[in-house]
């Protein structure tokens, strides 16, 4: 699992790639809350080369999107594939937040 | 060759057939497949065995006994289906002060119409009722259901038309010595057997177990657990549990949230509610389940995307797992049973105590107690559901009207007909059945319905085995080192089979045991130089004196969930009714039919 952040003009772009488990949520948790406290931007999560996610991969999206709405910033997410799509529809994530 | 084969004094035939038998009870014991292909599978061994020959193999099917008890159900169908039977039941009771006219409120009537009746129907008529009758008496319900099963076992012996094994033992000895037994030959014995039976449960019943009724279980304020799924349009979703309210709810508390990929168990406060949750609460039913309104969960049966899947006009129902169910030992999420009969588990209750398990990863066994949440009462086919659950209130009470004095009329003139030997039994039976059907007290269709084919098929395969244990001369052999054990005093001998008998019969059918002991019983009493008449009485009652464990009678069966029993519950108590009812048997018979030698 890896996480590269880029600045697109205004917008922060967080490349998430690989399988997003337990264990991974646990490893990339710092670097969401390093995001947190860049919440009040606008960032895109972009999961292009995200393969799975587990619910402590959502668990960290929900804190994120939290931190977001507090501090007025705006929160979307990119490019989810077929099955990453699958749980955000049945976990009603699918509404929860802005995907492009 | 074969027919000089001999081992211990037994033929090849002869033991093909010990093997046969042997195995077929094995496998009748530790497998759960149907009575009747197990004993079918055996005659056609034995036929192909050559140890039976085409007519004596198919003899069971026109065995007359066996046809009785065919006719018979469809004589009792005509009484179900209008009603005799569910009036009796309910004028019978009465309201008595104390457990002894409470036990013998029950039991009289019990036996009485278990002495014309099938047993498993009275008891399966009996059984709702003496729940509702022993929560208005105060008395556990435990402390009456065991003795209901054993009234009908006892009641059932008095006539020849009261249980199987009489008929199939008569039929035998009519077989052999051309002479019938009168339809009352049992009546005296049976009815001084069950003066001593009612007796001993008054003294014996502290033996009895003192339990809460397995479905108070979910009547205990908070000792039951419910799984509510949250659909993915749950207005909750990405909220913590804390924020949702689910934290401190009233009447319980929240043990269990299942995400699609993992089970938190204890769950964090700040844990987020997802779509596709299920939530396993533990606490007070209705108060857990009014979170479907104030939260817009929903049963945790199958995954719900939106609200309006989830149907308005439901009720909570109490089931249980009969003893037969083809539920036992599966897992209720697995199987398609909830979603074909609309219906959701929401808590299971195993010997009165509620399971800590979530209900949808519960194995089912017998007896269990399950709590659902389901249409109302009339949309249930409870018919249909009978071979997974029995409802503990399923009882369907007909109208009372003309058809019931004539149904009764039917039946008493079939008995007082073939009592006095006016028309013999089996004419009276088909005359009775088709009465019945001409005066519409059931129609063809409920009467097809009412006879059980597979409990024929066993009586049928019963007299049959009988037969193969005569033919090959096991019968004698056993009959003669019978005779070597207990030398040649005929009371000792009959006491002895008996004794055998009330043994065997606890882990076979009745009626197998009758069919088998039957030859074994005869061959003594013919070698000791007695009519075998008063033998075979003792015989018949002793073949239906199974009280020492629930397998022995179907009956039994009928009442060890609704009673929340445990196997040794009927150990306790039965071992000794066992020995009391054997004495009184063998005291009884010798005194009502003194032993004659034979001419």
């Amino acid at each position: 699992m890896t996480i590269n952040k880029l600045n697109e003009g205004e917008q922060l772009v967080v490349q998430l790639s690989g399988r997003l488990d337990t264990a991974a949520a646990a490893e990339i948790a710092p670097e969401f809350q390093a995001l947190a406290e860049q919440a009040a931007k606008h960032i895109i999560l972009d999961c292009a080369q995200l393969e799975y996610i587990s619910s402590s991969g959502l668990r960290l999206f929900l804190a994120l999107r939290k931190e977001s709405a507090a501090k007025g910033g705006k929160l979307q997410v990119r490019a989810i594939n077929a099955d990453i799509r699958q749980v955000f529809m049945m976990t009603g994530f699918i509404s929860l937040f802005e995907i492009l | 060759m074969v027919n000089d084969f001999v081992f211990l004094g037994f033929s090849l035939h002869a033991w093909i057939t010990i093997v046969t038998v042997l195995t077929m009870f094995s496998v009748l014991l530790f497998t759960k497949l149907r009575s009747d292909l197990v004993f079918l599978g055996a005659i056609a061994i034995l036929f192909v065995t050559g140890v039976l020959d085409a007519k004596e193999a198919f003899s069971g099917f026109s065995s007359t006994s066996v046809i009785v008890i065919g006719v018979l159900f469809v004589v009792v169908a005509g009484l179900m289906h209008t009603g005799v039977l569910q009036w009796i039941v309910k004028h019978l009771l009465g309201q008595p002060k104390s457990y002894t006219g409470a036990v013998t409120r029950l039991m009289l009537p019990v036996a009485a119409l278990s002495s014309f009746l099938s047993n498993t129907t009275i008891v399966a008529l009996f059984v709702g009722i003496v729940k509702m009758w022993s929560k208005k008496l105060g008395i556990s319900p435990s402390k009456l259901l065991i003795p209901l099963s054993y009234a009908s076992g006892m009641g059932g012996v008095c006539t020849l038309i009261g249980t199987p094994p009489n008929l199939i033992i008569s039929g035998l000895y009519a077989d052999h010595t051309g002479s019938a037994m009168n339809l009352l030959a049992t009546t005296i014995p049976g009815l001084f057997c069950l003066a001593v039976g009612v007796l001993s449960i008054i003294a014996m019943r502290r033996l009895l177990p003192d339990r809460k009724a397995p479905e108070a279980a979910f009547e205990d304020t908070s000792d039951y657990t419910v799984e509510l799924l949250v659909p993915s349009d749950n207005p909750y979703i990405g909220k913590r549990i804390v924020e949702a309210g689910l934290k401190d709810i009233r009447g319980g508390r929240l043990i269990e949230i299942i995400h699609f990929d993992e089970v938190l168990s204890p769950v964090p406060d700040d844990e987020p509610i997802l779509g596709g949750d299920r939530l396993v609460f533990a606490g007070q039913i209705d108060e857990i389940l009014d979170l479907k309104k104030t939260h817009g969960f929903v049963n945790a049966d199958h995954h719900v995307f939106t609200m309006d899947e989830v149907s308005k006009d439901r009720q909570l129902r109490t089931a249980y797992i009969p003893y037969n169910s083809v539920l036992i030992h599966k897992i209720l999420s697995q199987t398609t049973f909830e979603k074909d009969n609309n219906m959701t588990l929401v808590a299971v209750a195993r010997q009165g105590k509620r399971l800590e398990q979530s209900p949808h990863e519960v194995k089912l066994h017998a007896g269990d107690t399950l709590l659902f949440e389901c249409p109302p009462k009339l949309n249930i086919n409870t018919d249909q559901l009978c071979s997974q659950l029995q409802f503990f209130d399923s009882e369907q009470v007909p109208n009372i009207g003309s058809k019931t004095l004539i149904s009764t009329a039917i039946m008493i003139a079939m008995v007082v007909l073939s009592a006095l030997n006016v028309i013999p039994l089996l004419q009276c039976a088909f005359l009775a059945a088709f009465a019945m059907l001409i005066f519409r007290c059931c129609n063809p269709d409920q009467a097809m319905k009412a006879i059980n084919w597979e409990i024929l098929m066993v009586f049928a395969g019963s007299v049959v085995l009988g037969l193969a244990i005569q033919k090959t001369g096991i019968a004698e052999r056993l009959a003669y080192g019978i005779l070597d054990v207990c030398g040649t005093n005929p009371i000792i001998v009959m006491t002895a089979i008996c004794f055998v008998a009330t043994f065997i019969t606890e882990f076979i059918s009745n009626t197998a045991a009758g069919a088998m002991f039957f030859p074994i019983m005869y061959e003594a009493a013919t070698q000791l130089g007695y009519e075998p008449y008063p033998f075979l009485i003792a015989l018949m009652i002793s073949v239906s004196s199974s009280f020492a464990t629930p397998i022995g009678s179907p009956t039994h069966m009928l009442v060890y969930a609704p009673g929340g029993y445990r196997f040794s519950d009927f150990l306790r108590i039965g071992l000794l009714m066992n020995f009391i009812i054997l004495a009184a048997n063998i005291f009884i018979v010798n005194v009502v039919y003194p032993l004659t030698p034979l001419n």
